[in-house]
Order: C-alpha cells, then structure tokens, then sequence
C-alpha cells in the first residue's frame, strides 16, 4: 500500500474538518448527525485500512526505527517547534482504538441526546481529533498542545450534557488535568532548554531529546512533572479522585470516550514520553509507581464492591484495571509493556461496553442505582446476555479479551517484583466479586419493582454484537495485535533492563 | 521641516488631523458618520505606517519610526479603530453623543502614537501624559453614570501621582547623565549607578510610576474601580492601549541597557504579587468586569516576568504578549459591551445561558477568556509559552513556576463565567442585547487574530524580533 497522501493528517483533521462541515447544519439535526456519523465512519475506514496494512508497511524514511508512517514539517522555526506525526505499532492500536470507540460513543448517544444535537456531535468529532494528535505526536510541543485540546470538548460534553452534580465534576475534571499539565509543560521547556544549551539544537523533537544526559537530580524533577500529569489522566491512586465523578456524571457518550480513550492518553504518555525521556529517573520511580499501581487496583477494585450506583461502580472498576496498566508500565519489560498496551485496547472495549450497558437501562428506566432492578434475565434476555459477557470479560474470564493483557502483565512483572504480582492477584479475585454480585443483583435476583423496559433496539444489538465479537476475538486470538507491538516495545525497552 | 521628517510624523498628523476634523465636522453636522470618519482616520493612519520605507528619523522632534514603532502604531491604530467600532451602537444605547467621544479616543491613539515613536524621554513622557489625559476625559464620559464619575476621579488621582513620578524620575535620569536621549540616558544611567544614587532614584521612581500605569500590584488598587465604572468599550481600549503603551514605555527604556541590577529585586516581587494576587483576587469577583480587572493584573505580572529576563527574548516575548493580549481584551469587553444594552450586564450570573440566546458574541467572549487563561490552540497559550520559556532561559525558573501555579489557578474563574455561558441554565428572560453589524466586524476580527496568532504565531514573532535588533 503506498501512502503518497498525508494519511496522519487526514485521521487528525479530518474530524476537525467535520466540526467546521457541521456548523452550516446547525438546524437540521439529522443532517448534522449523519455528517458526524459520516466522519466518525471514514475515520474508522481509514484506522482499519492501516491495521490491516501495517504488517506490510516499510518502515519510513527519516524516522526513528519502529515508525512506518512519518510526517515532519517546520512550524515554529524560532523555537525549533516542528509539526512531526508518526506512526508505529503503539500508535496504530491506539488510533484504530479512538476511530472505533469514537464511533461507539456517536451511536450510543444517538437516542439519548435530544438537546443541543449538532452541538453534541462537534464536541465529539473536536475530541477525536485531539486525542488522535496526541497519539500520532512526535513533538512534545504540538503532543502539548493536542492533549490541552482534548480537554475543552470533555468539559462541555460533561457539563452540557451530564446528570447530576455536572458543572462541578466538568470543573473538577478541567482543572485538575489542567494543573498537572501545566506543571508537565515547564518539565518540556524545561529539557528543551538543556538539550540546547548543550549543544546548541533547541528543539522539541521528542527523539532528539531522548538520551539528553541529564544531572540525576533535575532528570528527577522533570520526570516528575511529567508524571504527575500522566497519572492525573491513568488515573493513577491517589490522584484518581477526579474520575468517579466525571465518569458519573458524564452523558454516556463522555463516560465512554472518557473510559475508552482519556484515560489511555495518560498511559500513552507515559509509555512514549515519560520513560524514553527520563530512564534513570523513571527506574529511580518505579518503585512508588509499582506500590501506587498495586494500591490502585485493590482499592479500586475495594471500592467499586460498595457502589450503589451502576456507573460509579464500573469507573472505579476503571480505577483497578488501569491500575493493572500501570503496573505493566512501571516494570517496563517487553512481555509487561506488550500486556499493558493491549490492556489499555482490552480495557476501552470492555469499558466502552459496560458504560454504553449502563446508559441503555438508564435510558430506558431513568435509574442506575442497582437496587431498582432485578429479574432482568427473564424480561429482556438480549441485554442481559450482553451485560453477563461484557461483565465477565471486564472481571477477566480467559477467553474474553482483559484476560490476555491481565495475565500477560502479570506474567511480565512476576520476574521482577513477585510480591506486587501476589498482591495485584488479589485484584482479580476482586473484580470477581463486584461482578458477581452486579451480575446476581441486576440479572438473577427476583424483580424488585415492576419495571417496564424494552429489550435491545436493532442499533443497540448491533452496537453491542460488533464489540462482542472484538472482545472474544481479541481474547482468543491477541497474536496479530502483540506482533504489531513487537518491535516498538522492542526499541521502547532497550534501554531498560 | 524636511520631508524626511514630515514623513517620519505623518501618522501622528493623520491621527492628530482627524481628531480636529472630527471636532468640525461635528460642529456643523453631528451623527454616526462622525464614527466612520476617525475610524478611517485610524486605518489611514495605520495603513500609512504598514506601508511607509524603513528607517526614517526626525531627531529635532524627538521621533523617530522605528520597526518597533510601527508595529505598535499599527497595533495602537486598530485597536481604536476597533473601539470606535465598538462604541458606535453601544453610546447610542447609552445616550452618550456628540463629537468630543471620537475626537477623544482618536487624541488617546495620538498619545500612544508619540509614545511609541518617542526616541527622547521627554517625548515618551509627554506621549504618555497625553494619552493618559484622553482617558481621564472617556473614563467619565457617560455624564449620567455616577460610577462612572467615580471612576474618572479615581483614575485622575492616581494618575497625576503617578505622573509626578514619571517626571520626577526622567528628571532625576537627566540630572544624572546630562542628556534626555534614551538610548545614552538610559545606558548612561546602568553605568553611573556604582557612583551615584541619582540614576538609580530616578529608574525606581520610573518603574514605581510605570507600575501604576500598568497596574502591577501594589499599585494596582485604581484598576479594579475605574474598570467597573467606565463605559465597556473605553475600558476595552484603555486595558489594551494604555497598558500596551505602558509596556512599550517600559520596553523602550529597558531595552539600551536593561535593568539596574538593585531594581531586579523590586520588579520581581512586582511581577510575583501581581500574578499571584491578581489571579487569587479574581477567584472571588462576582462583577465580570472587577474579575476581568483582577485578570488583567495578573496578565500584566506575566509581562513584568518576561521583562525581568532582561533578555532580547524577553522584551519580544513581552511585545508579543501584548499584541495578543490586546485582542483578547478588546474581544472580552467589545463583548461585554455589546451584550449591554441600557445597563451593563454586570454580575457573572446575569450571563447564563447567554452561549445558547446570543451565541456569536458569547462565543467571542468565551474563546477570549480560554485565551485569556491560555489554553491552546488560542493565542493566549502561544504568547504564555513564549514568556515561561524566556523566564526559564534567562536564569528565573523560581517565579516562572510559581507563575504557571497561578496561571493554574486562573483557570478557575474564567472558566466559572464559561460554566455561566454554557451550562448553567439559562435565565428566563435575558436583557442582552444582540450584536450589530458595527459590533460585528471588530469582534470577529480580534477572535480571528486570537485563533490565527495561537497556531501560526513565527511570522509575528519573526517581525517582533527583528524590530528588537
């Protein structure tokens, strides 16, 4: 396949493109819809040609080993600020992940938003090009700049659109990622400065400043302003206090791009940025970063257990399994890196799934406390089905997709740290539990109000039918996803024992 | 009078014509024309300086049009032009007539126009009394509002204190070097310091005065008062020209030799209280214009940051800053102005839901308020960018990290008037007034320089820096 057409800035522009093709349809919301729609499935396209194309893609001339696709130009030539896009297996995972949950995200909120449409369906094609940005930068400044980006379309989508407490957990969401990334964007002048004065090549190419020798301590500083803002996004405990209630509060369509893909994005940067950058500081770490991401995935799999609400119960659910990805990350081996990205796809599908779930019975009965339901099983057999499997999957049943990236993330850091390996079991069983007692609760305990509800629309079967068959697909089969992974996990871990 | 130096002064003729032209013909035929005249005295006048050759000097009338110069004329020529604009529709709202408001906001742009071609002290100084003096008389130009009133007077107190320590100050410089040029007086001054106290009173009485006119804390206390009490679109012209004025005032005087070591200290804290009370002070306004007053207080202390490196890089930082600075400000309150009919829209809660009833003039007001609190892709990001880097690269990573915690914090209240905008639900009924095309026009060009200046600010920067040289 020869790609003589900017392909990368086509996936980051074109959904911007499609914000700007929406506004003339601000009164016809079928119009506007079908637009997005129209976007979000070209995109999709354009992911899914490159996934299946990557195994066969050289790589690009110019770029740094691992990369097939690269884009460079100058933007900013002042402050040697260059717009560089590239593509290797990570990237390629986790822009096919955006397409497809952004999609996911447009479909399940088809019936639900009823105010405001056309305006919805911007924000929505505004995020997805901001997180595409941020996955395909290779310039810590445009990288800066996209994932500030991302955040203005989740304040509205969450503040416009979101139940309860929303204005205060749009707020709470915006400035707590604020603060971190403000923090990280002095960390990028910062390291920007010293690779020039030492030898005179001020830029912000991420693979020109991997390797700057830094003094212990100031490498030290820096890696920790990068991940403070990382761990803001994982969310990594203690700093994950910002996700129940924007998970909560969020439309369905924002609790799962949120699930899906924002939380990814901190993951993401750390695995691009934050260790290539700054390995002796990174390894300095990664004892706290193993003890945090143990700590995260029992408490938050401790606390999901004492949820009433649906939702609250599957964002801390969250909590735990991205715990598990930054357990991969912080003991950086290939087998555990491999896990932790396939683990972040895993998770947003399941997730994804689990949230458009929760918002299908919330639209249908105007509640998610778990207690108003019941007997589900009998009366509409379809969803019931689906929310045992996505349930099971997400609690990690071997054949569903969690399980792979779990165990391979576990396999990986048993070698290092045994002990955060036993304890981190303990976040398997956990999971367990929560789900089986949702599952019994929601499904198989006798109806507790009369409750009528309408088993699963055609859009809504179909919707969930595809990411079925992705979650058992990848479960059974993850080979073609970790070969993709090979060599950049190869090249990312090099450097590291 | 040379040629040379005839057109070295003919945007300060254009300017200074017009005003009198828009005084006569305002004699004989009064009217909304009257608007339309100084505004193409505004473009003609920056029209003239754009295309005008390089290098020419008039050092017998102590101007001389620099790069420099020229940039700011222009910035200075449509940012009047822009509240002339503005003005329009809303002083007929108002019940403000008659001649006198055109003509004084045409003399303000002489003002600066003086200023920023200024190449002796005494020029600098008389260009910025000048265009002080035009503000006193705009500040309380709506006769009817008592505020406004207060306002005036306020500002008049404080800014002949801090007139008298401007000229104190030059003379005191003079006294010490003999000589009113800038570049040797001020250069004469960093060396004589060791010597004589002299210079070193005189360049602490400048930056005490200085910090008044752009409102550095502690000096800061007019600002909030005078910016909620003066018409919207007067308030949009004075945060911008003046303090862009001011800034240049600064840049001029620093540029020959920087500062004097022992006012490095001064100027630190200035720049820190600033950023720091201005934005915490912010947190509490419950008047969108106080907070915007709060907010511009602090934009000036990440100004006063980049000025402290003392570097080229600084000052263009700094330059930059304002050009952009200029057009959020002018976006917010032309927006605030706009959406006021009868009364001002005043507290933030009297704008909710306004981003669904009154979208374009919400949305200008909501993107200048995300720039102001430099989020990208606006120019509000770029421009804070390029003044933490130049703090970090010139040796001042302590007061560049406690100013990006309080851009931080920032954060907050301007999103709190977008939470007003957009989320919140909406008033019953709102009294918001809906933009004219006069309104239109300068708001969609100032959001356009907002977002073009935050994804392609090199070519600016390329024009800021080389004026430096």
């Amino acid at each position: 396949m020869a790609m003589n057409y900017p392909i990368l800035t086509i996936l980051i522009f074109l959904p911007l493109a499609g914000a700007l093709a929406l506004v003339p349809f601000w009164r016809r919301e079928r119009w506007a819809k079908g637009i997005a729609m129209g976007c979000a499935v070209v995109e999709l396209a354009l992911a899914g040609r490159l996934l299946f194309a990557a195994a066969g893609l050289p790589a690009a001339s110019g770029a740094p080993g691992g990369y097939f696709l690269w884009e460079d130009h100058v933007w900013i030539e002042r402050f040697g600020i260059r717009y560089t896009l590239g593509m290797d297996g990570i990237s390629l995972l986790m822009v096919a992940l955006t397409a497809f949950i952004t999609l996911l995200a447009m479909l399940v909120s088809w019936r639900g938003i009823r105010e405001r449409v056309p305006l919805h369906y911007l924000m929505l094609l505004v995020m997805e090009s901001g997180i595409m940005g941020v996955f395909l930068a290779q310039d810590l400044f445009l990288f800066y700049l996209f994932w500030e980006v991302m955040l203005i379309p989740m304040f509205f989508l969450i503040g416009i659109w979101g139940h309860g407490r929303r204005i205060y957990s749009a707020v709470k969401f915006f400035i707590y990622t604020m603060a971190g990334s403000l923090l990280m964007l002095l960390a990028i002048i910062g390291i920007y400065l010293i690779h020039g004065a030492r030898g005179g090549n001020y830029t912000f190419a991420l693979h020109d400043l991997i390797g700057t020798p830094l003094d212990p301590g100031t490498a030290l500083w820096l890696f920790a302003a990068f991940l403070f803002a990382f761990a803001i996004k994982v969310p990594v405990f203690p700093l994950h206090t910002w996700l129940p209630d924007a998970h909560t509060d969020a439309p369905t369509a924002g609790s799962v791009i949120l699930a899906g893909l924002l939380l990814k994005t901190g993951a993401y940067g750390l695995i691009r940025f934050g260790y290539p950058l700054f390995p002796t500081a990174a390894k300095a770490v990664t004892p706290l970063l193993l003890t945090l991401a143990v700590i995260g995935i029992v408490y938050g799999s401790w606390v999901a257990y004492a949820q009433e609400d649906m939702k609250r119960l599957v964002a801390y659910s969250s909590v735990g399994h991205m715990g598990f990805v930054a357990l991969g990350i912080a003991v950086w081996s290939p087998v555990a890196l491999s896990g932790a990205v396939l683990q972040m796809v895993n998770h947003g599908i399941t997730t994804g799934a689990l949230f458009a779930l929760v918002g299908m019975l919330d639209e249908r009965t105007d509640t998610r406390e778990i207690s108003a339901y019941g007997g589900l099983w009998g009366k509409v057999p379809l969803l019931a089905f689906f929310f045992l499997l996505f349930s099971m999957a997400s609690a990690g049943l071997p054949g569903l997709n969690n399980f792979v990236g779990e165990f391979l993330i576990l396999a990986g850091a048993f070698r290092v740290t045994p002990v955060a390996v036993v304890i981190a079991f303990v976040g398997i069983v956990l999971p367990l539990i929560y789900t089986v007692r949702l599952v019994q609760q929601l499904l198989f305990v006798e109806e507790r109000r009369p409750l009528t509800l309408p088993d699963l629309s055609l859009r809504e079967g179909a919707i969930l039918a595809v990411l079925a068959l992705t979650a058992v697909y990848l479960g059974v089969h993850p080979a073609p996803l970790l070969g993709l992974l090979k060599v950049s996990v190869a090249l990312l871990t090099g450097g590291l024992p | 009078m040379t040629v040379t130096e005839l057109w070295t002064v003919m945007p300060l003729l254009i300017v200074a014509c017009g005003s009198v032209l828009v005084l006569l013909i305002g004699a004989v035929a009064p009217g909304r024309h009257l608007t339309t005249v100084a505004v193409t005295t505004c473009l003609g006048a920056a029209l003239w300086t754009v295309q005008f050759p390089p290098v020419a000097a008039a050092p017998q009338l102590g101007v001389a049009l620099t790069s420099l110069a020229r940039i700011f004329t222009v910035l200075f020529a449509l940012a009047g032009a822009a509240t002339l604009l503005l003005s329009r529709d809303f002083n007929e709202r108002r019940g403000i007539r008659g001649e006198e408001y055109p003509a004084t906001i045409l003399f303000a742009l002489f003002g600066m126009a003086v200023l920023a071609a200024a190449t002796t002290l005494l020029t600098l100084f008389l260009g910025l009394e000048a265009l002080t003096f035009a503000f006193y008389i705009l500040v309380a130009m709506d006769t009817d509002s008592n505020r406004a009133a207060e306002a005036g007077l306020k500002y008049l107190l404080l800014g002949a204190i801090s007139a008298a320590f401007l000229a104190f100050g030059i003379a005191l410089i003079y006294a010490a070097t003999g000589t009113l040029e800038i570049v040797p007086a001020m250069a004469g001054a960093a060396r004589s310091v060791a010597g004589r106290p002299l210079a070193l009173a005189g360049w602490g009485l400048i930056l005490a005065g200085a910090a008044f006119k752009i409102s550095l804390v502690p000096a800061h206390l007019w600002t909030p008062d005078v910016y909620q009490g003066g018409p919207p679109p007067v308030v949009a012209f004075l945060s911008t020209g003046s303090k862009g004025a001011a800034v240049l005032f600064l840049i001029a005087l620093l540029q020959p030799a920087g500062l004097i070591p022992a006012l490095h200290t001064p100027l630190w804290w200035l720049a820190l209280l600033s950023m720091a009370v201005g934005n915490l002070a912010a947190l509490r306004q419950q008047s969108i214009k106080r907070l915007l007053a709060y907010s511009s207080i602090a934009q000036m202390g990440y100004v006063a940051l980049a000025l402290l490196t003392g570097s080229r890089e600084g000052y263009g930082a700094a330059a930059f800053y304002v050009v952009l600075y200029t057009a959020m400000n002018l976006s917010a309150f032309g927006a605030i102005a706009s959406l006021s009919g009868k009364d001002d829209l005043e507290t933030i809660e009297e704008y909710r839901g306004l981003g669904y009833a009154r979208p374009f003039t919400a949305g200008v007001l909501a993107l200048a308020l995300f720039a102001l609190a430099g989020i990208p892709p606006t120019a509000g990001f770029m421009g804070k960018f390029f003044i933490f880097a130049a703090a970090l690269r010139g040796g001042e990573p302590l007061l560049a990290v406690l100013g990006i915690l309080t851009a931080a914090v920032s954060v907050y209240f301007y999103l709190r008037v977008v939470v007003n905008l957009y989320l919140s639900p909406a008033l019953a009924e709102t009294t918001a007034n809906r933009p004219t095309p006069a309104e239109i026009v300068p708001l969609a060009a100032t959001s356009l320089v907002i977002l073009v200046l935050g994804i392609y600010p090199a070519p600016l920067m390329a024009i800021i820096e080389a004026a430096l040289n």
